[in-house]
């Protein structure tokens, strides 16, 4: 989730594929992507070698897809997105997380992208603010001073998984990702004392 | 705009600058004149091919390498990977070091915070060193002795039989926690530090940081993009000639 952007675009015409590349960049998203022109069978052998975030797909190019692969024990199962054009059945559509639809102007395409984008968490056109809550002021310091998720959740009488939002949220307003770093953060701002963190 | 073999060396430069610390490993110096990318290859006795397909990974991240992967041995791709960890290890991160101890040094910084920085530095350091060490006892060594067992008719059939117990998706490795330390240096500086007088080093030192990071990306490239298919390649090979024989037996 935290990592760069990774795109699998499986798409047969070259002209859509290099749209969608411009249209990605224009979003202003650094990311890393790999392409398919030809039908495939094996997207779990893909999807275990990439561990994309994102798979955009004409639906064309996997005939015998009846459902996508989805893993719900997995981290990462990635955001599906259906590269479609009008036409195409509602079957078809609701295999997908979100549509693309090929045939809209400008205006939808972006704003669909937008969506996903937001969606994914690596959007920079939000306007939320990067200062932290209270909420995310308390568990900050208690990551910084090297409690675990579960710790974190017993203390503040909260569930592991709101810890974990909460701590995703940290690390988009802050931009640090790493323990390490929260505790350099949390020690230069003052939240922790230096001291606290000897022996731990 | 993809490079070429007949672009002039000289015009490869001017296009990417970026490219010079890759051309090192080559053995490439300066002073092309106006030869050519294919008779600047030819000089140093390169792989025309592989030169090109690193180079534009390198150029162009959305560049995706397929040509020529067959022709390319892994040893040649290999020794490449090896100069580049040599140019991390010897080179950019002492480099990288030594400009941070330079402004821990500073007195406008308080004591812990200087500590602070040096450790966070230090235990990156020593994480990378721990992946690379990985790669170059382990994964390397692999993929040499596979490509010297098929390229050798006489292998025996146990030596084609103790090599087939590994495999390269096995030694995959995430490299997460590294690139993501590397991610929150730069932000600690540029966003966090308390404000050092000496910022012209601060510079320097984050320069070096976002340059090391698109080399360590494109590394992570190659491996994923070249490496792994050629020996995803080589060892179908072996189960196919471990089959004929046990066929033929």
């Amino acid at each position: 989730m935290l990592n760069r952007l990774c795109i699998l675009l499986i798409e047969p015409s070259f002209l859509i594929r290099e749209g969608l590349k411009t249209m990605l960049s224009n979003l202003g998203n650094p990311y890393r992507l790999e392409e398919i022109d030809t039908p495939l069978d094996d997207l779990e052998k893909h999807i275990n070698r990439l561990h994309p975030t994102l798979i955009m797909i004409n639906p064309l190019l996997i005939p015998t897809m009846i459902t996508l692969p989805r893993d719900p024990e997995s981290d990462f199962n990635p955001i599906y997105i259906g590269l479609i054009s009008n036409g195409v059945s509602t079957q078809t559509k609701s295999k997908f997380d979100n549509l693309l639809n090929l045939d809209g102007d400008r205006h939808e395409l972006f704003k669909t992208m937008e969506k996903v984008m937001q969606q994914l968490g690596t959007s920079q056109t939000e306007t939320d603010n990067y200062t932290l809550s209270e909420r995310e002021l308390s568990i900050l310091k208690l990551v910084a001073l090297g409690n675990t998720n579960n710790e974190i959740a017993d203390r503040l009488f909260i569930s592991t998984h709101t810890v974990m939002t909460h701590r995703k949220n940290i690390t988009r307003k802050l931009g640090i990702k790493t323990v390490s770093g929260l505790t350099v953060y949390a020690i230069l701002n003052q939240h922790i004392k230096m001291e606290e963190i000897q022996g731990s | 705009m993809r490079i070429n073999k007949d672009m002039k060396m000289a015009e490869v430069i001017h296009l990417n600058h970026h490219l010079l610390p890759i051309l090192n490993r080559f053995d490439i110096h300066l002073g092309f004149g106006e030869r050519s990318v294919e008779t600047v290859c030819l000089d140093h006795a390169l792989n025309i091919d592989f030169f090109l397909e690193i180079v534009n990974t390198f150029h162009d991240p959305s560049y995706f390498p397929v040509r020529h992967l067959q022709s390319f041995k892994a040893s040649m791709l290999i020794d490449y990977l090896q100069k580049t960890h040599a140019y991390y290890l010897d080179l950019k991160i002492p480099e990288i070091g030594q400009n941070i101890r330079q402004i821990t040094q500073e007195e406008s910084l308080q004591n812990s915070h200087k500590k602070l920085l040096e450790d966070f530095f230090d235990s990156y350091q020593h994480e990378l060193t721990t992946h690379i060490n990985k790669e170059e006892q382990r994964v390397y060594p692999y993929v040499i002795s596979l490509e010297n067992i098929l390229d050798n008719p006489a292998s025996t059939v146990e030596e084609l039989h103790e090599i087939s117990k590994y495999s390269i998706l096995e030694y995959e490795e995430d490299h997460g926690d590294v690139e993501a330390k590397l991610f929150d240096l730069k932000n600690i500086i540029i966003k966090y530090l308390p404000t050092s007088k000496n910022n012209k080093l601060l510079n320097v030192i984050l320069h070096d940081i976002f340059e090391l990071e698109r080399d360590l990306n494109n590394h992570g490239h190659i491996e994923d993009l070249i490496l792994v298919p050629i020996v995803e390649n080589m060892e179908k090979a072996l189960r196919k000639r471990l089959n004929k024989l046990s066929s033929n037996a």
